[in-house]
């Protein structure tokens, strides 16, 4: 029973796999924002980035 | 009760013969048609020779030895695997180990084409049992070593243990001579969900072969009411319910692994991996004084949705800068926001050198759609850093590893847990034999 469930799903990660390789998913944290404003090619300065302001690292051991 | 003798010319009827028992006077029902060796009078619990028409005493007892109950009672009719039974006969017999008694139960099944069956049950495990149609092959160390094996009918049936029963109490028909007291040398082999019995009396060598059988499927083939008692512990030959076979299931993992790879490669090859962006830029000492963002030249990301993977590389040195990244899509107006930050330090110390941190950095933007797109790019760094020279690369459509990775890690977890579960169960059940894991040998000696 177990031995079929796992086949089962074996074959599902494969596809699952198989579509993010596909569709191009990835794992790292972006943030995707809509209806930015065609004037930040001309004033890129009045674009407020999401991660400005981060908590820098300030080195040394 | 009658003679029998014809007064006419009259073909004879036939007539039953009574059957009492001879010492208490109880009436005796006989089930098997002549077929039984021993029967059990009800009353007294004397055991009665069933082939003298006289039913002779072979044993009585002192007490009525009445404190037993089967779960099944005797003449309860049921089917087992196809074939039409009824209980004649039941047996409580019970082994001692180190100074533990152990008691199960025997039914002795009848049916008048089919011969005998027997049920065993042991604390909520049931066995239907057969008798051996040839005389297993032994493993020759069997005699000199206390681990062995068995094989029947070309299956290796391992050793699990060998103990004395004995016969506490009998109710019912036997085909045998059963006497109360009588003991035997029982040595199990199994190969689950199979239970092959070698039994050893003063008179005779007999085997049996048991199949597991679920409680509920015994109540359900003799139709009884109620529920059946609930299986305690892990049970000799009991079928594990995690998984009949691991190496199965390593077998499908490595199958999945190589589908795995394959996916891998195939997405590599037809990956297109183009380069969209290459640019150099350079964060002079001091700044940013003021606004510090500034954008690219517009790029086209080919092809269909998939990713974009972007690598910075830059020549910091006991330093680190953070950039404030969106991809903008200029048509759409979409844009994906991120921030990374490189950053790379090292030294000496009591200990040697040391470094940590990394110059270069790789992010990959997921599912992105074909177009024309640019980078707002916000560099930061710590005041009175030296100058900073940065390289962005912008690349369509790279095969992402550490999705594999995942899908590697995904496909490992439930078998590692099938094993451990099945380990489990396997320990459990081999812990009750005479071969228990060396971890709980060595707990018994400390």
């Amino acid at each position: 029973m177990f031995q079929k469930i796992y086949l089962v799903y074996g074959l599902l990660v494969l596809g699952v796999t198989g579509i993010a390789s596909y569709r191009g998913w990835s794992l790292d944290n972006v943030d995707q924002v809509k209806n930015v404003p065609r004037s930040i090619r001309d004033n890129p300065g009045s674009y407020r980035a999401v991660y400005s302001g981060y908590h820098h690292y300030t080195g040394g051991k | 009760m009658g003679t029998g003798a014809p007064t006419s010319g009259a073909p004879p009827k036939p007539e039953v013969k009574a059957l009492q028992c001879p010492k208490c006077g109880a009436a005796i029902e006989l089930r098997s048609f002549g077929h039984a060796v021993s029967v059990v009078c009800s009353g007294c619990h004397s055991i009665l020779d069933a082939k003298d028409p006289n039913l002779q005493i072979l044993q009585e007892f002192q007490r009525i030895t009445a404190d037993v109950a089967p779960l099944i009672p005797l003449g309860t009719r049921g089917k087992i695997r196809g074939t039409d039974f009824e209980i004649i006969g039941y047996q409580r017999r019970s082994t001692t180990v180190e100074g533990i008694d152990y008691s199960w139960s025997e039914y002795v099944l009848f049916n008048p084409y089919k011969g005998f069956r027997y049920l065993t049950e042991y604390n909520g495990h049931w066995n239907d049992v057969t008798v051996c149609k040839e005389v297993p092959i032994l493993d020759p160390r069997l005699e000199s070593t206390s681990f062995s094996s068995a094989n029947y009918l070309g299956e290796v049936y391992k050793h699990f243990q060998t103990s004395g029963a004995k016969t506490t109490s009998v109710l019912g028909e036997f085909p045998w001579q059963v006497r109360v007291g009588e003991a035997a040398v029982v040595t199990d082999f199994i190969h689950p969900p199979r239970v092959l019995s070698r039994e050893k009396s003063t008179e005779e060598v007999s085997w049996s072969l048991g199949e597991y059988m679920y409680g509920r499927d015994v109540w359900s083939a003799f139709h009884l009411p109620g529920s059946p008692p609930a299986a305690v512990g892990v049970f000799e030959n009991q079928p594990s319910p995690a998984s009949t076979d691991v190496k199965k299931t390593w077998a499908a993992f490595a199958g999945f692994v190589f589908f795995l790879l394959l996916l891998l490669v195939a997405f590599d090859l037809a990956s297109q991996k183009d380069i969209a962006l290459n640019a150099s830029y350079t964060l002079k000492p001091g700044e940013p004084k003021g606004e510090a963002s500034f954008v690219t030249d517009v790029f086209e990301l080919k092809g269909r949705t998939s990713d974009v993977e972007l690598t910075t590389s830059t020549n910091v040195n006991n330093a680190w800068i953070y950039l404030n990244y969106a991809l903008i899509n200029q048509d759409t107006g979409e844009a994906w926001d991120f921030g990374r930050e490189m950053s790379y330090y090292h030294g000496y110390d009591g200990d040697g050198s040391w470094s940590e941190g990394s110059a270069n950095d790789t992010v990959t933007i997921p599912t992105i759609p074909s177009g024309h797109y640019y980078l707002r790019i916000e560099p930061e760094s710590e005041s009175g850093h030296p100058q900073i020279v940065y390289q962005v690369v912008v690349k369509r459509d790279v095969p992402v590893l550490r999705i594999y990775g995942v899908g590697l890690l995904a496909l490992l977890i439930p078998a590692i847990i099938i094993t451990w579960r099945s380990m489990g169960f396997e320990r459990a059940r081999w812990s009750e034999s005479d071969h228990p894991p060396a971890p709980i040998l060595q707990r018994e000696d400390n």
